[in-house]
């Protein structure tokens, strides 16, 4: 009785750990789609600074391809709302997560609880 | 702060590490901030180079050649800058416009230093804290310094801060009164004591009526043990007195004096146990603070303390009825703050007979009780019919003021109290009392029982919560005793010593 709880507990523990790994997962992707947010800010504040006269570049691979100053603003704005888009999928996905492993949590301690209950018995 | 395993929140050990985290982030943000401005600095430079670059058309430099090799070339086209904007995007753009966007990279920078820099300025204030909690823990050991700041305001100390002294005042009054009537009534020592008795009691019911108006049931905190303590040794010197003077008898008469007014200080004063216990001390005390002293401190402030009337059940049952009367409070309070949005809590939103139901009922155990019958003999006191000489013997002082603050919501409760209008039960040391008054109303001059209408429920409606009164009564239902119908006159509240005594007279 108490080896089969004790099992399960083990089972619910991995289970747990991994709701935890991907949970920091999600968020260091996070934080990784923040700073890419602030940093196309910048560019697009940036770019408003200059004027057409400025030959725009965007570096593919090794390449620095010329760009139009009017496409470089949309594609950075359209990048812009791609970024928001994934962090609140990110957040959204984390919250669900989130609650699972308390879920997980409160299982766990359920079990922790009825194996120590089991052992003491025996 | 609570410490797994039950330690005491300022150990030593879990102060220390959160000290520790705090300068973590302390420190953390020390760098951060040092690393955002050298990369200030590094923008500077870059500007005043850029400022230069233009000046000339071309420079001689010694260009580098992978990590080791340099070779001598020219600078050329100096106007031209390529600028990385970030995310892989490039521009070209003359010196000074990459000097505006330059500037432009700094703003960010000088606000990530300042919101750095108020993040570190929260957790040094924390850590500071936290050192000056682990101080105290170090220091203190086991000895901490409790202070409580008494507010005036918020703690409702009424005037029973001086009449606390009343009760303790009356029996020793009583003494005299009692001592005198011993001596010149010994020969008709049934009757003479009897009288006296209820002199006696007279003097009582008078005393505490001038109580009542003088201060509510309000609460009293810290007085409550310095009155306890007080009682009881004024309950001895009562008793010392009254054993040279008289047998046990009189001694049970001191003793239930005693514990009456033991009581009456108690229900005012919401002491928990009457009986046995010497020290009171009502009031919850919250830690809410720890103070920041070279001696450990520990400020709290009282909490007010469910009020617990004793309900002569003889089972020793106490009521928590109270807490209604400290919500309502807080809620008078805030509600006083608030402009009163909502109806007053005291005065509750009734509109069916359900509601009213629901409003007087009250949680025991669990389960709701229903408020006893206003109409009830126990809680006829305050009602309309001053009938009183069928009453039973003295009850508790502040049941009276609290039933006499039925009187005011009388109407409300009538719905209520006829439904349970013969139910009602007394308990078996109030049994006799009452029976008394019915069956032989000869016997005694005076029921033990003063009862005042309307001078007193005015002075009672402030009281938050209005259905005390009916709580106590309805209690007594619960405990299956019934009484004779002779309940039918308002309750009175009796110390179970007093309806004892009552009882033996009769």
């Amino acid at each position: 009785m108490a080896e089969q709880i004790q099992k399960k507990l083990q089972g619910e523990l991995e289970k747990y750990q991994q709701l935890q790994k991907d949970l920091s997962k999600s968020v260091a992707a996070r934080q990784k789609l923040e700073a890419q947010l602030t940093e196309n800010n910048i560019v697009k504040e940036e770019l408003e600074l200059l004027d057409d006269t400025n030959t725009i570049f965007k570096l593919l691979g090794p390449v620095l391809v010329r760009q139009d100053m009017e496409d470089a603003r949309v594609t950075v704005a359209k990048r812009l709302q791609y970024i928001t888009g994934e962090i609140k999928r990110y957040e959204q996905q984390m919250q669900e997560m989130e609650k699972r492993s308390e879920q997980q949590r409160e299982l766990l301690a359920r079990l922790q609880h009825d194996f120590q209950r089991a052992q003491s018995k025996a | 702060m609570e410490a797994p395993g039950g330690a005491s929140p300022l150990s030593p050990a879990l102060v220390g590490r959160l000290r520790q985290e705090h300068e973590k982030v302390v420190t953390t943000c020390q760098e951060k901030i040092q690393h955002w401005k050298k990369v200030e600095s590094d923008y500077e430079v870059l500007q005043e180079r850029l400022r230069t670059l233009p000046d000339k058309l071309s420079y001689d430099i010694m260009v580098p050649f992978g990590p080791l090799a340099f070779m001598p070339g020219k600078l050329v086209n100096t106007n031209e800058v390529t600028v990385l904007l970030g995310d892989n995007w490039f521009s070209k753009c003359s010196a000074k416009q990459a000097v505006e966007l330059v500037e432009h990279r700094k703003k960010y920078v000088r606000k990530a230093v300042d919101d750095l820099q108020k993040v570190m300025k929260n957790f040094e204030s924390r850590v500071e804290f936290t050192e000056d909690l682990q101080k105290m823990s170090d220091a203190a050991g086991d000895f901490v310094d409790i202070r409580e700041e008494i507010k005036d305001d918020s703690i409702e100390t009424k005037g029973k801060y001086r009449t606390a002294h009343k009760p303790h005042s009356k029996p020793k009054v009583s003494d005299a009164f009692e001592v005198d009537f011993l001596a010149n009534g010994r020969d008709t020592k049934s009757v003479g004591r009897f009288q006296s008795e209820e002199e006696l009691w007279a003097r009582l019911e008078e005393l505490e009526r001038q109580e009542e108006i003088l201060g509510e049931l309000d609460r009293m905190p810290d007085t409550v043990e310095t009155n306890g303590e007080d009682t009881t040794s004024s309950e001895e010197e009562k008793e010392d007195k009254r054993m040279d003077l008289n047998g046990t008898y009189r001694v049970e008469d001191c003793i239930t004096q005693g514990n009456f007014q033991k009581e009456v200080t108690n229900s005012d004063l919401f002491v928990r146990h009457v009986n046995g216990s010497t020290y009171y001390h009502s009031d919850d005390e919250d830690d809410t603070d720890v103070g920041d002293s070279s001696v450990p401190t520990i400020f709290f402030s009282h909490t007010v303390e469910p009020k617990r009337v004793r309900i002569n059940t003889g089972k020793n049952t106490t009521l928590k009825f109270s807490e209604k009367k400290e919500e309502a409070k807080r809620k008078r309070k805030n509600s006083n703050g608030n402009g009163h949005g909502h109806a007053t809590p005291e005065l509750p939103n009734i509109k069916t007979p359900a509601d009213i139901y629901r409003v007087f009922v009250d949680v025991v155990n669990g389960e709701y009780v229903p408020r006893k019958s206003i109409l009830k003999s126990r809680s006829r006191e305050n009602s309309v019919c001053s009938d009183t000489s069928e009453n039973s013997a003295a009850e508790f002082d502040d049941r009276r003021g609290v039933q006499r603050s039925i009187s005011c919501d009388e109407a409300t409760q009538s719905d209520n109290s006829e439904g349970i209008l013969e139910e009602e039960e007394e308990v078996g040391q109030q049994q006799l009392p009452k029976k008394l008054p019915a069956s032989s109303g000869t016997t005694e001059a005076f029921s033990g029982t003063v009862i005042e209408k309307e001078p007193l429920s005015p002075s009672l409606i402030p009281h938050p919560v209005i259905a005390h009164p009916v709580l106590p009564t309805i209690l007594e239902q619960k405990s299956e005793e019934v009484l004779s119908k002779a309940s039918e006159e308002t309750t009175k509240r009796i110390s179970k010593f007093k309806a004892a005594r009552m009882q033996q007279t009769n």
